[in-house]
């Protein structure tokens, strides 16, 4: 390791950890300066995780997501070059933290994938009409076999509370309007145009999602479908779902 | 490599709270300047942002995150995305800071001070050629505001920069602010700095405000000050005319604050270009 390499890795370990001894030759005149540098570093990344967490900050105060905040900042010290990165894994430092109020940590998985999805590659999405001229020389067997490209934005995250609500509510400074579902479901994170938005869908709506988004065929979602909710039920269910998919703008192409 | 065309006008950093005066109407600059690291995403509301404003100004992107000064060397992942962003927005140039901000570890995201060693030289030089060559042009790098020094520096900062041009063509932004903060955090001379300097290599001036204390600390969060405004007529006299800007990164202030504080800095340099005329 270069004499460099060694200073940095001293310099960064003590701006990391303010137990962590001087580095060496250092005196009262760098730990001075030290101390400002461990302070920016604190409250670039203590910002950075409450802007992008703005409703998990109302629902839990200020003092809550501080504490929360700096604990993440210590058990997730970032690597990646961009600072927009910073809140990953928040949710999960949240679910430990808030382990009492699972609301919390569902509340910023939601946030976490809404800011992914303000960035995410733009795409052309497949119309009906789109899809219907991508399918219209479909044979029998190439509906078996077909596969779904979903928009990059999208995201799908298990809700146990209904989070249209809660979101709604953290909009402004009001209360949290904190309720929990009957059946748990699933948010479905995507941009529209330049906005993220999210819509709350039955968990199999969820998992045919996801199964797609790992290069599930449209002939195996059916066959899932079927086994739960029997033949014809499943195939009509499979169905009505691809139709919303399109209608919302979820499918970018279709593959086979 | 490309070299920089000659420019100079005055600017503003393109900061969000201005993104509707930029969007709606002529706002009276000669160039904006962004955080290139905000654009260098995949998609989305601030790259079509940043395409609108382009179409009615010319553009400067300024990085926080290249980390030229990392022992460990440039990120790959980075150089490809701001080679992306380069082509996207065809810059006037692009540029980044005298400093390190990772290493293979960690991230500080903060613009830190390098040991002012021969053997730092030689990596920032190398990591510089990789850069410009990655890019496929000559980059500007500013002089950072610090707030320690190293027991082991073997040079002043100007003799680092002035060898650092000379190794790699790369030119020089030239923060008047963090000059006018290291001088005072470190007990220096700012004239001896400038005396020093390759001027003839700034093509670019950064203006600001700073927090006073014991400390000096780069803030950009108030108005550039008058020691500051006195020290970059001293800069403007000797170099001739350099695209200068007002940077304001918190605390932002109406568009209008900002665009009188930058008249300001047009009167002073149209008043060094008379007396140099005179």
């Amino acid at each position: 390791m270069s004499a460099l390499a060694q200073r940095q890795a001293a310099v960064l370990g003590a701006i990391l950890d303010e137990d962590a001894a001087l580095p060496e030759g250092w005196g009262e005149r760098q730990a001075r300066g030290l101390a400002i540098y461990r302070n920016n570093y604190r409250s670039a990344l203590v910002e950075a995780l409450r802007s992008t967490f703005e409703r998990t900050e109302r629902l839990v105060g200020d003092t809550a997501f501080a504490r929360a905040a700096a604990h993440h900042c210590i058990t997730h010290p970032p690597n990646g070059w961009t600072l927009d990165l910073a809140g990953e894994g928040f949710a999960e430092t949240c679910a430990a933290l808030f382990a009492g109020d699972p609301d919390v940590a569902e509340l910023a998985a939601l946030e976490w994938a809404m800011h992914l999805a303000f960035t995410a590659r733009d795409t052309a999405t497949l119309t009906p009409e789109g899809f219907a001229a991508a399918t219209a020389k479909f044979g029998e067997h190439d509906w078996e076999r077909f596969t779904l490209d979903l928009m990059p934005s999208l995201r799908c995250l298990p809700a146990t509370y209904d989070l249209l609500r809660l979101w709604s509510s953290l909009a402004g400074e009001g209360e949290a309007d904190l309720v929990s579902l009957d059946v748990p479901q699933i948010a479905v994170v995507w941009r529209e145009g330049e906005c993220p938005v999210f819509v709350l869908r039955p968990e199999r709506e969820g998992r045919a999602l996801e199964s797609f988004r790992a290069g599930a065929r449209w002939g195996e979602v059916c066959g899932t479908l079927a086994a739960a909710l029997g033949e014809e039920k499943g195939i009509a269910e499979a169905g009505a779902m691809l139709a919303r998919w399109v209608a919302e703008g979820w499918i970018e192409a279709v593959g086979q | 490599m490309e070299d920089i065309p000659p420019f100079h006008g005055f600017g503003l950093g393109l900061r969000r709270p201005h993104y509707a005066d930029f969007l709606e109407g002529a706002v009276p600059v000669d160039f904006v300047e962004v955080i290139s690291e905000n654009y260098m995403v995949d998609g989305g509301k601030p790259l079509r942002i940043l395409e609108s404003v382009r179409q009615e100004h010319p553009v400067i992107l300024h990085g926080v995150s290249l980390s030229v000064g990392s022992a460990q060397g440039l990120d790959a992942d980075y150089l490809v995305r701001l080679r992306r962003l380069v082509e996207r927005i065809e810059p006037l140039w692009v540029s980044d800071h005298l400093c390190w901000t990772r290493t293979s570890a960690h991230n500080s995201h903060d613009l830190l001070p390098l040991p002012l060693t021969r053997e730092a030289l030689a990596i920032v030089c190398e990591n510089i050629d990789r850069a410009q060559e990655a890019l496929g042009r000559a980059m500007l790098f500013e002089n950072p505001s610090s707030y320690l020094t190293f027991p082991e520096d073997e040079m002043p900062e100007w003799e680092f920069l002035d060898a650092m041009t000379r190794r790699t063509g790369c030119h020089l932004l030239l923060d008047v602010n963090n000059l006018y903060v290291s001088a005072r955090n470190h007990d220096f001379s700012a004239a001896d700095y400038l005396a020093g300097l390759p001027l003839d290599r700034v093509r670019q001036i950064h203006l600001a405000g700073h927090q006073p204390g014991e400390i000096i600390i780069d803030t950009h969060d108030r108005a550039v000050c008058d020691d500051v405004w006195a020290l970059y007529a001293k800069v403007i006299a000797r170099t001739g005319p350099v695209a200068t800007m007002i940077e304001r990164d918190d605390a932002i202030p109406p568009l209008a604050e900002l665009l009188h504080e930058l008249d300001r800095a047009r009167t002073i340099a149209g008043s060094c270009e008379r007396s140099a005329a005179a």
